[in-house]
């Protein structure tokens, strides 16, 4: 009995914590700068609160969002859900910090969330960061084995938060099977110009890069440059799986993206704990909260020597065998 | 990479990037001599970039397919156009605040595009777009090939519409009584010309190039569309014209300026020359204003009655 109860203890912290429907129902809000579809930030927060609705069921969890909120506009709409009496308010960026640690002491009982953030908050705020060092590393590592040019581009949107993370862990990738790969990396100054990350993209691939990379919503715009050299060898690597479904997806490699559902689960089981916040959750490959595919249609670029050394990243990523210490990347 | 091969890179990504600004600054050119500044030029870009993009997607397939983005062009021109005169008839006739009217169709258009792509598209997708058209012999030129000789057909059309702007601005009777209602429009009233038509004319004008310059964006650069795809173009638009003292060739050194500058900063970015990135993303804005300060120590010349409403019944 000791030993079957140790197995199943050691298979939770393998894969992740597991979370109980909520025993009350719950109301969550969510507000973002961006839409609800924009195949990246903001989709990634709201196809998770949604499959955690799907989950439980709507008489366990209703849900709301409030799409392009500026945080200058935002403060009305989560007072608005405040007031009305959401339990658990996300605002999903960065720039709604000051806003949330403001309405946080307005509204005590009330638990709000912001992200990417890796700061604890305060008792009724919870912060989530997902470490994207560890998503960077896989697909650095593919970058490293496909390049043929030995040039790799890297569209970043600002050199902060999870970007940065995701683009020292790709640098760390690329490091790890290919140290003589010469990895440029530039940036945008935004999450969502489009245009000007197509025209990075353009950028790189004239410097000579053949395998391109990029985070932020803007990355789309990155994917739409790459896949006009239809004909060259040059690829992608996607920091969100819906990539693989778009029309371009014919030059995406493989992809990761975020799976916030165990965030907002955690924050659903420690509310109801009593914890209103006061915590930082994580996203790691160990607790589910990110997903990885490979783009099985590809063709010949995507070789078992690539599929066994990007796995072999991942498992040992997952069972904490590889740690990676992002922070000591300069570039 | 030699310096030569990075500096011919430079020139080669600058080239395409200022066409969207040059054809917006034309039609921003044109509505300024004639004494209308619209700030509404990014709405109209969004919506040209729009309307442009709906043909390519939904035809994809059909046998209209090879005719998509032409019919993308001419809607983005039309709707375009269209915004214009409704510009004018909020600021000509009902003669509202040009400066308030603009940021209201800025966000009109904005607003408008993004919902109507939500509401019949859905995510954020690409488009097959507009290929490149090498012009054959002069496409294999040393430099001067690949820096001007192979792009797109629209690259080619908003080069050649600079010539074409200049003469119909200072050559034709009709851009005589452009410069004339955007300087002195009470004197071109007294001489029968009929300030209120041409400035809708204008208008008209001005936004179907900023609906071409949309169509750009969506159909030949980024080839896909997005809520925050032009990204305040517009509004530089607006800037270059000043910059360009309006006239559409000052206009066009303007688009190349900013462009070039915009190509080396990321240029310099991906080469890893040790500059901090936030001053690069910063050097073609810095370099705009800059030499806006100087130009305001040089001659103006531009419409003396730019944003003022013209009423023949006011006295003076």
């Amino acid at each position: 009995m000791k030993k079957a109860l140790a197995v199943l203890l050691t298979l939770l912290a393998v894969s992740g914590a597991v979370y109980g429907a909520p025993k009350t129902k719950v109301k969550i809000a969510l507000i973002i700068e961006s839409t609800v579809d924009d195949k990246g930030w903001g989709q990634a927060m709201h196809d998770a609160i949604k499959a955690v609705e799907r989950k439980y069921g709507s008489s366990l969890v209703e849900y709301s969002y409030s799409e392009k909120m500026k945080p200058v506009d935002a403060g009305s709409a989560a007072r608005q859900y405040a007031s009305r009496g959401f339990d658990i308010i996300i605002a999903h960026g960065a720039q709604f910090k000051n806003l949330i640690l403001e309405l946080s002491e307005e509204f005590p009982k009330t638990t709000f969330a912001f992200g990417t953030n890796a700061d604890v908050g305060p008792k009724n705020v919870f912060t989530y960061m997902p470490m994207s060092e560890e998503t960077g590393y896989i697909n650095g590592v593919i970058a490293g084995m496909v390049t043929r040019t030995n040039i790799i581009g890297i569209i970043g949107p600002v050199d902060a938060g999870d970007s940065a993370r995701y683009n020292r862990g790709f640098w760390l990738g690329v490091k790890s099977v290919n140290p003589k790969a010469d990895i440029k990396i530039a940036h945008t100054g935004s999450f969502a110009d489009y245009v000007k990350a197509a025209e990075l993209a353009h950028t790189h691939i004239k410097a000579g890069a053949d395998v391109l990379t990029g985070a932020a919503q803007q990355s789309t715009g990155g994917l739409r440059a790459v896949a006009e050299y239809k004909d060259k060898p040059i690829w992608w690597l996607g920091q969100d799986t819906l990539q693989l479904t778009m029309p371009e997806g014919f030059k995406v490699i493989a992809a990761c993206s975020y799976d916030y559902a165990p965030v907002v689960e955690a924050m659903i089981d420690k509310r109801q704990a009593g914890t209103l916040g006061g915590e930082n959750i994580p996203l790691t490959f160990k607790n589910g909260g990110f997903v990885f595919k490979y783009n099985d249609s590809v063709g010949t670029v995507l070789t078992a020597d690539i599929r066994k050394a990007a796995d072999k990243a991942r498992a040992d990523i997952t069972a904490q065998r590889l740690r990676l210490d992002w922070q000591a990347v300069k570039y | 990479m030699s310096l030569g091969q990075f500096l011919l890179n430079v020139l080669i990504l600058g080239v395409p990037f200022s066409v969207a600004l040059l054809l917006a600054g034309l039609g921003e050119t044109i509505n300024q001599r004639a004494g209308v500044f619209n700030l509404g030029c990014e709405g109209i870009m969004a919506m040209g970039a729009f309307v442009a993009f709906l043909p390519p997607y939904f035809m994809a397939g059909t046998p209209l397919e090879g005719y998509a983005n032409l019919i993308g062009v001419a809607l983005a021109i039309a709707a375009g156009a269209l915004l214009g005169v409704l510009f004018a008839l909020v600021v000509v006739t009902f003669r509202a605040p040009q400066g308030i009217a603009g940021i209201g169709l800025q966000m009109l258009g904005w607003g408008a595009a993004g919902t109507l792509f939500r509401r019949y598209v859905g995510g954020v997708t690409g488009v097959q777009g507009i290929r490149a058209m090498p012009i054959p012999g002069l496409s294999n030129l040393p430099v001067i090939g690949p820096v001007l000789f192979n792009h797109n057909p629209l690259v080619y059309l908003a080069f050649l519409m600079v010539p074409a702007f200049w003469y119909l601005l200072f050559k034709t009777p009709w851009g005589l009584k452009v410069r004339s209602v955007g300087t002195y429009p009470r004197a071109a009233d007294s001489l029968g010309i009929r300030v209120s038509r041409v400035r809708y004319q204008a208008l008209a004008l001005g936004g179907a190039m900023a609906g071409l310059a949309g169509a750009y964006l969506s159909l030949a650069q980024a080839k896909m569309f997005a809520d925050d795809l032009i990204a305040g173009r517009g509004f530089i638009a607006v800037a270059l014209v000043y910059f360009g003292r309006w006239n559409p060739v000052g206009v066009m050194g303007g688009a190349l300026l900013f462009s070039l500058a915009q190509a080396l900063q990321l240029s310099i970015q991906v080469a890893g020359i040790d500059f901090p990135y936030e001053f690069a993303v910063m050097l073609p804005y810095v370099l705009v204003i800059v030499v806006l300060s100087l130009v305001r120590k040089a001659r103006m010349i531009g419409p003396s009655e730019l944003g003022k409403p013209f009423d023949r019944e006011q006295r003076i």
